[in-house]
C-alpha cells in the first residue's frame, strides 16, 4: 500500500511540474484572453486575429486530407482543420463557434462524415485519447524552451506548423472494390445531427460565412448511399456539397495514396484533395493570395518548417 | 508499433503487467505468448503464420534429434567397437540430415522474404549481359517483422541441440515462447535458448524494484531516441538526400552524425528491450558495450551488437574454421609457408564467410555487402601488421598502454567506423563512393557555419545534441569503469532519486524532437 500510495505522490508531483512548466513555455499571445486549457482544445485560437480565411471542420478524414500548408504553399490562402478524432457534429459545432470568437471566416468546409456518427455511439476509446491529448498543452509546446533561451518570445507562434493537419506518409494499399456503387438506398442521418447541422447553418448565415458540405475520399467510411442522403441534406439547407468520392474525381490511387487500406489518406492524397480546395476557394473569388502580406509571415515561416520535415 | 511508441510504452506494458500479477504463476508465460502473438500480429498480420511455422518446425526437429539420440544409445549398448562406430555414424548422418533440412526451411522463409528481389536482380543483370530476353519479375514483399532475427535464434536452438549443448525442449510453449518474446522480436538481442528459456517460463511476479528499474531503463533509451537521434534525423536525411549539395565538411559531419544516430536509436532500442524483460524479471545479454572506446576494428564488433557477433562466431566462424575443406587448405599452407601464415590463412576464411554474412545480414543490397567486406578488410590488415607495429613501436620505445596511445587508437577506430556507416547508410553505392571522393578531396572551410545552420537544426539544436551526447558518454564512461550508474542512483535518497528521474522524464518532454519541422527515425534494426 505504501507503495503504491509513493506512485501515486510521484504522478502527482510530475503532472504539477508538467502544468507549471507548460503555463512557463506558453507564451501565446492570445493565453490571457483564452486561456490555456481553451488554447489546448482549440488550437486556431492561438492564431492571429482575423487571420484564417477558411476552416475545414470534421473528422480524422478531415486532418488526414487536407494539409493547409500545401494550400498556402500554392494559393496563399489561410486555411484551418478544425479536426479530431470521430468528432460528433455537436463538436463540429463547438468547433466552428470558437474559431468565430478570433476569426473573420469566409468559407467554412464541413466533413460530411460527421453526419452518419452517431453521439450515442461514440467510443471510450477517443474520450480517453482526447483526454490526455487536452490535458497536458506540453508536447504542443514543448519547443518553445528555444525561443526563450534564445529570447525570442515575440517571434512565437503557437498554432503549429500543420494548422490542424497530421502529416503521414506509411502506405497501406486498399482492396480495388466499386465502393460508391449506385444505389436506390438513401443512409438516414441521426435526428440529433440533422438539428446540429441546421444549427451550423445559421451559425454561418449570421456570420457572413459560406457553408460548404464536403465528403473527401474514404474506401471505408464512404458509400452512395451517404452520398445520398448528405446530397438531399445539402439541398434542403441550401448549402453547396461537394463529393470527392463520387467518380473518384481526384484519381485517387488506392494502391499508394492510402495510409490505411482505404480509410484515410496518405500525404500524397492530402496534397490532391488541398490542391482541390485550393482551387475551389479560388473559384468563389472571396479570398486573396496572403503570401507577400507581412500580417502573414510567420505562415511562409512555417512552410519552411513544414517543407523541411517533409519525407 | 516500434517499441518507442507511446502505446507500447504506456498502454501495452502496463497492460501486460497487471494482467501478468494478477494470473496464476502457472498461466503468466502462456499470457507472455499471448501477448507476443499480439504485438507480432499487430505489425505483421498474417505473416505470423511464417512465426508459427519456424516454431514447430525447430520443436518437432529438435525432438526428432533427440528421439535419434536415444535410439542410437539403444542399439549401440551390445555392440562392439567398430560396429558401434557404424552406427553411430549412421545415427549421426540422419541427425545432421534432420538439421540441414530443419535450417534450410527456416532460410527458405528469410531467402523468399529478404533477399529474392535482391538476387533476382542480379540474375537479370546475367542474363542482360548474355543478351537473354528473359528476367525474372521481381515483387515488392512485405517480410515478417523481425524474420532475420528470430531466423538465427532458430537455427541456434537447432544447432545446440544437435551438439548437445541443449536438451530439446518438450514444452512447445518454451520453444514458441523463445522465438516469439514480444520484447526481442523486433530488434533482438539475439538470445541463445538456454540463456532465457528458464526464466521465460519461472512466471515470476514482478515487483516494485523490476518496475522501477526496468522503466527507467526504458526512459534512458527514449532520451537517447527522442533527444539525439531523431533530431540528428533531419541533418542526416538532407547530407545523404543531394550529397551532391554540400561541401565535404557538411559531408564529413553527416556521416559522424548517422554514426551517433544508429548507435543512439540501436542502443536506446535496446534500452527499452532489456527495460521491458527486466520488468518480467527475464535478463537479457546486453548487446553494446560502449562500442566506441574501442582500439581497434575487431573489438568494436566486440562491443558493438554483440548478440550478432557472438551468434557469427558460434554458428560460422568456428565451424568453418574446423571444417574439413579450410583444414585441408591449412595443412597445405602449413606445409608451403609454415604454422603462423596458415593460421591467417585459416582466420581468413572463416572470418570471409563471418563478414560475407554480416553484411548479407544487415540488407539485401550492394552497400551492404561492400559495408561487410570493408570491416573484413580492416579486421585482416590489422591481424596482418599487428606484430609488425608492435615491434615497430618496442623499437621506438612508445608505450602501447599509455593513455595518449590508446586515445589517439580509438580516435582512429571511430573514423574507421563512421566511413563504415556512410557505406551503410548511402542509398547506394555510387552515392557512397561519390560522398566518400567529396569528403577526402574538395576539403573546404568556406561557409561551413552558415551552410550547417540550414540543414534543418538550429543553435539549440546542436546545444541539446551535444548535452545529450555527453549525457550518454558519461553513463557509458563510468559503465566502462566499472561503476554501475543504476546501481549507485537506486542507492540514493528519495529525493536524489525522484528528481533524477524527473529530470530524465522532462528532459524527453522538453528537448525530445518531436512535432513540426523533425522527421522521426523509422526503426532501423526493424528492417533487418
Amino acid at each position: 500500500m505504501r507503495k503504491v500510495l509513493k506512485c501515486g505522490l510521484f504522478f502527482v508531483i510530475l503532472f504539477l511540474i508538467i502544468n507549471v512548466i507548460s503555463y512557463f513555455l506558453l507564451f501565446d499571445k492570445n493565453v490571457e484572453k483564452f486561456g490555456l486549457y481553451k488554447i489546448a482544445n482549440y488550437s486556431i485560437l492561438s492564431e492571429n486575429k482575423n487571420s484564417i480565411d477558411a476552416v475545414v471542420i470534421g473528422d480524422s478524414l478531415i486532418y488526414s486530407s487536407v494539409s493547409p500548408m500545401e494550400i498556402w504553399h500554392n494559393y496563399g490562402y489561410s486555411v484551418y482543420d478544425c479536426a479530431s478524432a470521430a468528432q460528433l457534429l455537436k463538436d463540429s459545432y463547438d468547433n466552428l463557434k470558437v474559431a468565430l470568437e478570433n476569426q473573420d471566416l469566409k468559407v467554412v468546409f464541413l466533413e460530411a462524415n460527421v453526419l452518419y456518427r452517431n453521439p450515442k455511439n461514440k467510443s471510450w476509446y477517443f474520450k480517453v485519447y482526447n483526454f490526455f491529448s487536452n490535458s497536458f498543452p506540453i508536447f504542443r509546446y514543448h519547443n518553445n524552451w528555444k525561443e526563450l533561451f534564445l529570447n525570442n518570445v515575440d517571434d512565437l507562434n503557437n498554432s503549429g506548423v500543420y494548422k490542424g493537419f497530421k502529416y503521414v506518409t506509411k502506405v497501406k494499399p486498399a482492396k480495388n472494390r466499386n465502393y460508391m456503387k449506385v444505389s436506390l438506398k438513401k443512409q438516414d442521418i441521426p435526428s440529433a445531427n440533422v438539428m446540429y447541422f441546421e444549427k451550423i447553418v445559421k451559425l454561418c448565415e449570421e456570420n457572413n460565412v459560406k457553408l460548404v458540405l464536403i465528403s473527401t475520399p474514404s474506401m471505408k467510411n464512404w458509400s452512395y448511399s451517404k452520398h445520398m442522403g448528405a446530397k438531399d441534406l445539402a439541398e434542403d439547407n441550401n448549402v453547396s456539397f461537394i463529393d470527392l468520392n463520387l467518380g473518384n474525381v481526384l484519381n485517387i490511387n488506392w494502391n499508394k495514396e492510402t495510409k490505411d487500406n482505404g480509410d484515410h489518406l496518405n500525404y500524397n492524397g492530402a496534397v490532391k484533395v488541398s490542391n482541390y480546395i485550393g482551387e475551389y476557394l479560388k473559384g468563389l473569388n472571396i479570398v486573396t493570395d496572403h503570401r507577400n502580406d507581412s500580417y502573414y509571415s510567420s505562415w511562409n515561416d512555417n512552410y519552411i518548417i513544414y517543407s523541411n520535415g517533409l519525407k | 508499433m516500434s517499441y518507442f511508441n507511446i502505446i507500447y510504452i504506456f498502454a501495452f506494458l502496463p497492460v501486460v503487467i497487471i494482467l501478468y500479477n494478477i494470473i496464476p504463476k502457472k498461466l503468466r508465460p502462456v499470457l507472455l505468448l499471448i501477448a507476443s502473438y499480439l504485438f507480432f500480429f499487430y505489425i505483421s498480420g498474417k505473416l505470423i503464420i511464417f512465426l508459427i511455422l519456424s516454431s514447430l518446425s525447430i520443436y518437432f526437429s529438435a525432438l526428432l534429434m533427440k528421439k535419434i539420440d536415444k535410439v542410437k544409445e539403444e542399439k549401440i549398448t551390445d555392440l562392439e567397437s567398430e560396429e558401434k562406430r557404424v552406427v553411430k555414424e549412421k545415427y549421426k548422418r540422419l541427425k545432421r540430415t534432420v538439421l540441414v533440412v530443419t535450417i534450410l526451411f527456416n532460410l527458405s522463409f528469410l531467402f523468399f522474404f529478404k533477399y529474392l528481389n535482391f538476387f533476382g536482380s542480379i540474375v537479370n543483370g546475367i542474363l542482360d549481359i548474355l543478351k537473354i530476353n528473359y528476367s525474372f519479375k521481381l515483387i515488392k514483399l512485405l517480410a515478417p517483422i523481425g524474420i532475420s532475427f528470430y531466423t538465427l535464434q532458430a537455427i541456434s536452438y537447432l544447432v545446440d541441440v544437435y551438439n548437445g549443448k541443449v536438451e530439446a525442449s518438450d514444452s512447445l510453449l518454451k520453444v514458441l515462447l523463445y522465438l516469439s518474446f514480444f520484447p526481442i522480436i523486433m530488434e533482438g538481442p539475439i538470445t541463445r535458448f538456454s540463456s532465457v528459456c528458464d526464466s521465460l517460463l519461472k512466471g515470476e511476479k514482478t515487483t516494485y524494484n523490476s518496475i522501477c528499474l526496468g522503466y527507467q531503463r526504458i526512459l534512458f533509451g527514449m532520451f537517447k531516441k527522442f533527444v539525439i537521434a531523431d533530431r540528428l534525423n533531419i541533418f542526416v536525411k538532407l547530407t545523404f538526400g543531394n550529397y551532391r549539395s554540400y561541401s565535404s565538411l557538411v559531408l564529413a559531419l553527416g556521416a559522424i552524425f548517422y554514426t551517433i544516430l544508429l548507435y543512439m536509436e540501436f542502443s536506446g532500442t535496446m534500452d527499452v528491450v532489456i527495460g521491458s524483460a527486466e520488468i518480467f524479471n527475464i535478463k537479457l545479454e546486453e548487446n553494446f558495450k560502449a562500442p566506441f572506446f574501442s582500439k581497434n576494428i575487431s573489438e568494436f564488433w566486440s562491443r558493438w551488437h554483440i548478440s550478432l557477433g557472438l551468434w557469427l562466431k558460434n554458428y560460422i566462424f568456428y565451424p568453418v574454421s574446423m571444417s574439413k575443406f579450410v583444414k585441408k587448405i591449412t595443412a597445405w599452407f602449413r606445409k608451403l609457408f609454415g604454422s603462423r601464415v596458415a593460421t591467417q590463412v585459416m582466420g581468413s576464411m572463416a572470418l570471409f564467410a563471418v563478414w560475407s554474412l554480416n553484411g548479407l545480414w544487415h540488407g539485401a543490397g550492394w552497400t551492404f555487402v561492400v559495408f561487410g567486406y570493408y570491416h573484413l578488410i580492416l579486421i585482416l590488415l590489422g591481424n596482418i601488421f599487428e606484430p609488425t607495429v608492435i615491434k615497430v613501436c618496442k623499437k621506438l620505445k612508445i608505450n602501447r598502454d599509455n593513455k595518449f596511445y590508446k586515445f589517439l587508437r580509438i580516435i582512429k577506430t571511430c573514423c574507421l567506423v563512421v566511413i563504415g556507416e556512410l557505406i551503410f547508410r548511402a542509398p547506394s553505392l555510387s552515392v557512397a563512393f561519390g560522398m566518400l571522393g567529396k569528403i577526402f578531396t574538395k576539403f573546404s572551410l568556406k561557409g561551413f557555419s552558415s551552410e550547417v545552420l540550414s540543414l534543418g537544426l538550429d543553435v539549440c539544436d546542436f546545444l541539446v545534441v551535444i548535452l545529450g551526447v555527453v549525457v550518454v558518454f558519461v553513463v557509458s564512461l563510468l559503465n566502462e569503469k566499472g561503476k554501475n550508474v543504476r546501481e549507485r542512483i537506486s542507492q540514493k535518497n528519495i529525493f536524489v532519486r525522484w528528481a533524477f528521474y524527473y529530470a530524465l522524464i522532462l528532459g524527453i518532454i522538453l528537448l525530445g524532437a518531436y512535432g513540426p519541422g523533425y522527421a522521426p527515425v523509422d526503426p532501423i534494426y526493424a528492417d533487418f
